[in-house]
């Protein structure tokens, strides 16, 4: 893998460096913001008092396991488009495209769980945990569509080959982007299902 | 996307002038935008003066225009914008784009000997972005029922839709939602460029200290901003679809109810990073001011780095002791009063170096060195009278009294104002190719130190006397009435200071355009940045330099007598 970066243009090398660290940065900040999300969750949770309430329409966990599975498999097909990439093997799009629809999977069923809830009658001015279920989903949500855009943008720089040799930077910086907003699901997932 | 390609020169105005991905002339637009912006806060800040000298009274000139409703009178509702708004807009459209947009643009690749940002693009979209931010906050001066009235800090339940039903909350949330993101993007962006473009032979140990100052500035920007930003959207979520994160169950119809208390911790988690984002980069400036016109190498080089990297990581671990009176537990507070003293260790550091720089300099008393020895002074005010604060026993009684007031404005306001202008006047030259005028800068100088130290001094007085902040009248309250006087000399003194930065505006205005052409190297120092030809060329340096020296190198011995600087790019003579 390195030895294919290595093997580019010694300015390409440099741009590929600089450009995952400018990322890097970039997640580091978002962390701190989806930080302070989750401090507010947790300081939050103590007021519900009994958690997850009780006698009411909740979300529905299996749905929300299989959306949980659904964003993992497409992390970990990018993932899988990213190494071919930097090993220079050809075939990136397919398993590109193939993320990019498990993550439009992961966004129905999101739909899908927000319009349940609402179904139920539980709205997002009924009570703090309403208040956090929707709030901090939307807030999830607003990073998956701009993670959805940038995979559809990609995959048409990747079939018209419009990227030259800013093409691994821009692959893997989408890709990093999007298994953050993976692994931030993943504790919204926790926090609201599992503990 | 890297800034070590020469690129071809834009030639559509457009390209060149707006849409500019040079780092130049991003840094000139922060520079008159956060100009701008400070004189807006500062007219404001003359009609706060105004209203606690002479309550109920309209205001002179300019009060018929602005308040025809009330004929000119301050009503309690605009007197709360004021200060909410004076506040707002002096921390993010002015110093903020002053400081690092302006000059963290301008300094950091001529400093470090690069072509440009790193990402010239995402630098040009940080510009656009706080713009937009600050057209959302000057619009939201003119929604009905006005601007935001809870305050800069804009606490819950005051900032939620109990306490503010109007528009203009909503957009004061959205406004410092968008100049924390143009904030982030460009401490992201300094970041990487200080890590990744500095020329051969800048290592970190030759690092001018302006630009260590901004390099640690970003690191705040960027881990501290999205706090906020965070704390933002909550609030507009709870202002616009009325989710109950910040409002308490006694105050919530129907379901819910939040933690207003919350809203405090997160913005505090920002708040205080943030007076440190302010003031790291007027260290900086006068780390290196000093040095340059004392004629003798910076001292303690390191130990200015260290201090200034011990503030940065302090600074996340102190903001508790804005909240002594939330009823925070004792033992977190007592924590948080130790590690707020910790924080002044380090910041004596600094001071010790400075005056070390100074003492047996060869001073020259140069515009831009009045405004650096004007930080310490300022500076030095503002930071002893923190340990009052930063105590709880003494906090608890001085706790949102003038002298608060007195305090910030003294260290964050007042030295990160000072900064600016020595920063300003510093690189004038190499900006726009032009002198400004001495005399005119020295007048604005001791008119404004003395005025200014004046006025907040009065504030300690009347603080610690028992006047509280954000009160609309003053005189309605009987055991108050006594510091009337003050108030008055207070105001007369501002006035007095408000004027004499019309000097400033004359002499910036008339030097940028009718001002006598300067040298290449006016102050005679080392830096890359004072290297290159006037104008600076687009792409910066033709050929990359090799650096041998460090950034202070004066009066060296090995110099002899003709000169007692020397380039960054020179050996010295063995």
């Amino acid at each position: 893998m390195r030895a294919a970066v290595l093997n580019l243009p010694r300015e390409d090398a440099a741009t590929k460096v600089n450009a995952t660290l400018g990322m890097v940065f970039f997640i580091g900040s978002w962390a701190m913001a989806f930080g302070a999300i989750f401090l507010s969750f947790l300081v939050l949770r103590q007021r519900v008092g009994v958690w997850p309430p009780e006698g009411i329409a909740l979300p529905s966990f299996p749905m929300a396991a299989v959306a949980t599975a659904v964003l993992l498999a497409s992390s970990a097909l990018l993932h899988l488009a990213v190494k071919r990439e930097e090993s220079d093997q050809p075939g990136i799009q397919p398993l590109w495209i193939a993320g990019l629809g498990l993550g439009v999977g992961f966004a129905a069923l999101q739909g899908w769980l927000w319009m349940d809830l609402m179904g139920a009658g539980r709205l997002p001015t009924s009570g703090l945990y309403e208040s956090l279920f929707y709030g901090l989903t939307w807030i999830h949500a607003v990073h998956v569509v701009i993670g959805l855009l940038s995979l559809v943008w990609a995959s048409v720089g990747l079939k018209t080959g419009r990227y030259g040799s800013h093409r691994l930077s821009t692959v893997s910086n989408i890709a990093i982007f999007w298994h953050f907003v993976d692994v931030v699901w993943i504790v919204l997932f926790l926090g609201f299902f599992v503990f | 996307m890297s800034g070590d390609h020469i690129h071809p020169e834009p030639t559509s105005f457009l390209s060149k002038y707006v849409f500019s991905h040079d780092h130049k002339v991003i840094a000139k637009q922060f520079m008159w935008f956060g100009l701008i912006w400070l004189g807006i806060g500062g007219i404001m800040a003359m009609m706060i003066r105004w209203q606690l000298a002479n309550p109920g009274m309209p205001v002179p000139a300019i009060g018929e225009f602005l308040f025809p409703r009330t004929n000119g009178v301050l009503d309690p509702a605009t007197y709360n914008t004021l200060f909410t708004m004076h506040g707002t807009i002096m921390i993010f459209l002015g110093l903020t784009p002053l400081m690092i947009g302006a000059f963290g643009n301008w300094c950091i690749p001529l400093m470090i000997g690069a072509r440009d940002m790193i990402f010239p693009l995402l630098n040009m979209l940080s510009f656009w972005t706080v713009f937009v931010g600050g057209c959302v906050g000057f619009y939201s001066l003119f929604v009905p029922m006005g601007a935001n009235e809870a305050g800069w800090t804009s606490y819950a339940t005051l900032s939620t839709t109990v306490g503010a039903q109007g528009l203009g909350e909503t957009l004061w949330a959205v406004a410092v939602f968008l100049i924390g993101a143009s904030s982030i993007m460009g401490g992201i962006n300094y970041m990487t460029t200080i890590i990744r473009l500095r020329a051969p032979g800048m290592t970190w140990g030759k690092l001018p200290l302006t630009v260590w100052a901004l390099f640690l500035t970003s690191v705040l920007n960027v881990l501290f901003i999205p706090v906020i930003g965070s704390a933002m959207i909550l609030l507009f979520l709870d202002r616009a679809v009325g989710t109950s994160f910040f409002t308490p169950a006694s105050l919530m119809q129907g379901g819910g109810g939040g933690d207003p208390i919350l809203y405090q911790h997160l913005f505090w988690i920002f708040g205080h990073p943030e007076v440190y984002i302010l003031i790291l980069p007027a260290w900086g400036f006068v780390c290196d001011l000093l040095s340059f016109f004392a004629r003798k190498p910076a001292f303690g080089y390191r130990a200015s780095v260290g201090a200034m990297t011990a503030v940065t990581v302090l600074s996340a671990v102190v903001y508790g002791h804005h909240m002594f009176t939330t009823g925070l537990s004792p033992m977190l507070g007592e924590s948080f009063m130790l590690l707020t003293m910790i924080i002044s260790v380090p910041a004596e550091i600094l001071f010790f170096n400075w005056l070390h720089t100074l003492w047996k300099g060869n001073l020259r008393l140069e515009v831009p060195m009045l405004w650096a020895i004007g930080v310490i002074f300022v500076f030095g005010l503002g930071g002893l009278t923190g340990i009052y604060l930063a105590t709880i026993g003494t906090d608890i009684f001085l706790h949102d009294t003038y002298f608060v007031v007195g305090h910030f404005h003294l260290t964050m306001a007042a030295s990160a104002l000072f900064g600016t202008f020595g920063a300003l006047t510093f690189w004038f030259p190499k900006m726009f190719g032009r002198r400004m005028n001495q005399t005119l800068g020295k007048i604005h100088f001791w008119g404004t130190i003395v005025p200014l130290t004046f006025v907040f001094c009065l504030m300690f007085a009347m603080g610690y006397a028992g006047m509280p902040r954000r009160y609309f009248d003053h005189t309605s309250a009987e055991w108050l009435a006594d510091l009337q006087h003050m108030n008055k000399m207070a105001t007369h003194a501002a006035f007095l200071l408000g004027a004499v930065q019309l000097v400033f505006v004359y002499n910036f205005i008339k030097s940028r355009f009718w001002g006598p052409v300067a040298e290449e190297n006016p102050w005679e120092v080392g830096t890359l940045d004072w290297s290159m030809p006037t104008p600076v060329p687009y792409y910066n340096f033709k050929e990359i330099p090799t650096v041998h020296t460090g950034p202070h190198e004066f009066s060296h011995p090995a110099l002899g007598e003709d000169r007692d600087w020397i380039p960054m790019t020179e050996k010295l003579p063995t």
